[in-house]
């Protein structure tokens, strides 16, 4: 089953003296339970890409359908409501709320969702223990090592129980180490609950866990290569 | 609700991000709140204390008079139809009490003074009845009618000065009760040469105190000084040349009994009281010939409704309302809550922009926050909430601080007074009381509440308008 489908997709910055084509013509499909990288250098789009995934910018022309909705017809209200229910991020530098606990930064995006005050406390104690954190749903992020941040990034975005997660390089700030555990983790849950992931990286060690991989060149697919499983 | 709730929870731990940043700006709104309600509560004060005295002292409620006295203060011009008029304010339930007045316009005389003085010919138990004017007596200056001998007369302490019946002398007793008051030695031994020297105004025993005391001890004691000094010639006569009923040009002469300090100036210097039946005896005036009436409402009639009544019942007679008589305090008592909204309206203005600023800052320092926030789905109105009610837990808790700092110091002032004798000449002279008593209502912190979340809403618009038109993708490339 497709969950995205990305049918001939272009990005064009044209409000600089340069005209620069960050995304051009893009075909994918991403299949339920992927979990896959993309890849390439800097500036090749990765990032560009992944923002229209997630309806964070809309493409210069093409199409993105998220199980057959077209995001890139949306209206701003609707791409927010759309994000809130469908797809959960999981961004470079963390981005918790720094004065609120692991637990509420979790559970902050059930409240958002609507969901009932005791369904949230239960899956928010469940999802923390998921990625490891259970101990820990009383600390706040000052409190936690940069590991431990990614990792409850991670928790909020798999709590609105999304159709994917966008991970836009989730490694770069983190060590040897806790990149390991946190790419377990993630693969875990690929595996276990059939979560899609969705990630660009530069990082090898990604790169070897990604059961598929997608390289951009300016722009453009050069390569898309489903890996075998280790 | 439970949206609402969290949004109000991450709001309130917003304000503490910055302990620093945040309590100078509580401090800042304290402080401007704390002005604000104490500046307002002296004004109350002073409007209250105004309008007490324009009722209770100069004007009362409602005055009656024929309309042709109050062009021409002659004699003759009593109010018609007076028997109709007390017992229809006999039978009125409106009524409180009323007080029948003699009033002639005459010169006062004495050995060493003269002015122009109205005469008012009271009847001691119903004036007490409408009048405070007993309780503005002035300390050891005689009393109000008591123990009095024929043909008393209550001046005020400007016309006993003007008349030369008041006096400044230094004695033993004066110097003693210094002494007792914390005066040291070396002061109160420069003041053994003004012994028994007497002093016919104010301004003369200032001139001396200042050739013999160093400008420190003037500030310290000058007032002091003066006030053990002041001594009245009681019992003294005042002659007063009037015309009586007749038409004839009359001398009588009045002894001091007492001596008042209403705190007008104005109405202090112009007004003599006198017992009506003297007053009317040596005018030729009938029982029933009395050119004013005062009178008191009992609590919650419509003055202006009682007015017209008057006015519908006896339309040959004057009545006119305390606030037409003292329009001071009228338009003071119609616009005070006005003037307080807007001393605190121009406070809270002020604060507004450093809480803007303050705010700015934070949506600055929080840019990359905000873009995630709004990248995994919190829109635009629960942004804009989080941020008005960040500025509103603020401006709030500065307010409510200062609201409560405001309201103990109105407390504290309202109960000792704060007295403002340094300038009290220029205060009395306008009317308006030099010890004053702040006073604040409770509707005046509803309002100033009311104010305060606007301020903050206001505060809130120009940076919630920054964060809502940040785009995710951009605030989330962001430093900050």
């Amino acid at each position: 089953m497709n969950v995205i489908e990305i049918k001939d997709l272009v990005k064009i910055y044209d409000n600089t003296a340069v005209q620069v084509t960050a995304v051009d013509h893009v075909d994918l499909t991403i299949e339920k339970g992927e979990f896959t990288a993309i890849v390439g250098p800097s500036g090749s789009g990765k990032t560009t890409l992944l923002n229209m995934i997630g309806g964070l910018d809309q493409p210069t022309s093409g199409h993105i359908e998220v199980e057959g909705v077209d995001i890139t017809r949306m209206k701003s209200r609707q791409l927010i409501d759309f994000r809130l229910n469908n797809i959960g991020f999981v961004f470079q530098s963390y981005n918790l709320i720094p004065v609120l606990t692991a637990g509420e930064n979790v559970s902050f995006i059930l409240e958002m969702q609507g969901v009932l005050q005791e369904e949230i406390e239960k899956r928010t104690r469940e999802i923390l223990v998921q990625v490891g954190l259970g101990d820990r749903i009383d600390s706040r992020p000052s409190q936690l090592s940069g590991g431990q941040q990614q990792r409850v990034a991670v928790a909020r975005a798999m709590a609105s129980k999304p159709k994917f997660i966008i991970a836009d390089e989730p490694t770069a700030n983190l060590d040897s180490k806790a990149t390991a555990k946190l790419l377990d983790m993630m693969e875990e849950l690929n595996r276990k609950e059939n979560i899609t992931f969705l990630f660009s990286t530069h990082d090898q060690r990604v790169m070897n866990k990604a059961h598929r991989i997608i390289v951009l060149e300016d722009g453009c697919v050069v390569k898309d290569e489903k890996m075998t499983q280790q | 609700m439970v949206k609402s709730k969290m949004i109000r929870s991450i709001a309130w731990k917003n304000v503490w991000r910055n302990p620093k940043r945040s309590l100078i700006v509580i401090a800042a709104v304290m402080l401007g709140t704390t002005a604000g309600v104490f500046t307002s509560g002296l004004m109350k004060g002073w409007v209250d204390q105004r309008i007490r005295a324009a009722i209770y002292t100069e004007v009362s409620h409602l005055r009656l008079n024929n309309p042709d006295f109050l062009n021409n203060e002659e004699i003759g011009n009593t109010i018609p139809e007076i028997g109709r008029l007390t017992d229809y304010l006999d039978k009125s339930p409106a009524v409180k009490a009323y007080s029948r007045h003699v009033k002639i316009m005459a010169m006062a005389s004495t050995s060493r003074g003269n002015t122009a003085l109205m005469l008012n010919g009271i009847d001691l138990k119903k004036e007490k009845q409408v009048s405070d004017l007993y309780k503005d007596m002035v300390d050891g200056a005689g009393s109000y009618f008591e123990d009095y001998g024929s043909f008393p007369i209550v001046i005020s302490d400007k016309t006993a000065e003007t008349l030369r019946v008041k006096s400044y002398v230094l004695n033993s007793d004066a110097l003693d009760t210094l002494k007792k008051a914390g005066m040291p030695e070396n002061t109160s031994s420069k003041l053994l040469s003004l012994d028994n020297l007497r002093f016919n105004n104010k301004t003369q025993i200032e001139k001396r105190l200042k050739k013999i005391l160093t400008a420190k001890e003037i500030s310290k004691y000058g007032a002091e000084i003066v006030k053990v000094s002041e001594h009245y010639r009681l019992r003294s006569k005042i002659v007063f040349t009037f015309t009586d009923k007749n038409g004839e040009l009359l001398n009588q002469s009045f002894r001091v009994c007492g001596v008042f300090k209403s705190g007008n100036t104005m109405f202090d210097q112009i007004n003599a009281f006198v017992l009506q039946k003297d007053l009317s005896g040596v005018a030729g005036l009938g029982a029933d010939e009395f050119h004013e009436i005062t009178l008191l409402l009992n609590d919650g009639v419509d003055i202006e409704g009682f007015q017209k009544d008057i006015r519908r019942a006896f339309p040959h007679i004057s009545a006119l309302t305390w606030k037409e008589l003292a329009p001071d305090a009228g338009m003071m008592a119609e616009y005070m809550a006005f003037y307080y909204l807007i001393i605190m309206g121009f406070i809270l203005f002020a604060l507004a922009f450093g809480i803007v600023n303050t705010m700015q800052m934070a949506i600055l320092e929080r840019t990359k926050e905000l873009g995630m926030l709004m990248a995994i789905g919190m829109n635009r109105k629960r942004v804009f909430n989080m941020i008005m009610l960040e500025t509103i837990f603020l401006t709030m808790v500065g307010a409510v601080a200062g609201m409560l700092l405001g309201w103990l110091v109105v407390l504290i002032t309202g109960h000792t007074g704060i007295n403002f004798s340094s300038v009290a000449e220029g205060f009395e002279s306008m009317g308006w009381a030099a010890k004053v008593y702040p006073d604040i209502t409770a509707s005046f912190f509803f309002g100033v509440t009311l104010m305060v979340v606007l301020t903050g809403i206001l505060s809130s618009l120009f940076p919630a308008r920054r964060a809502l038109n940040m785009n995710p993708v951009d605030a989330l490339r962001s430093d900050n």
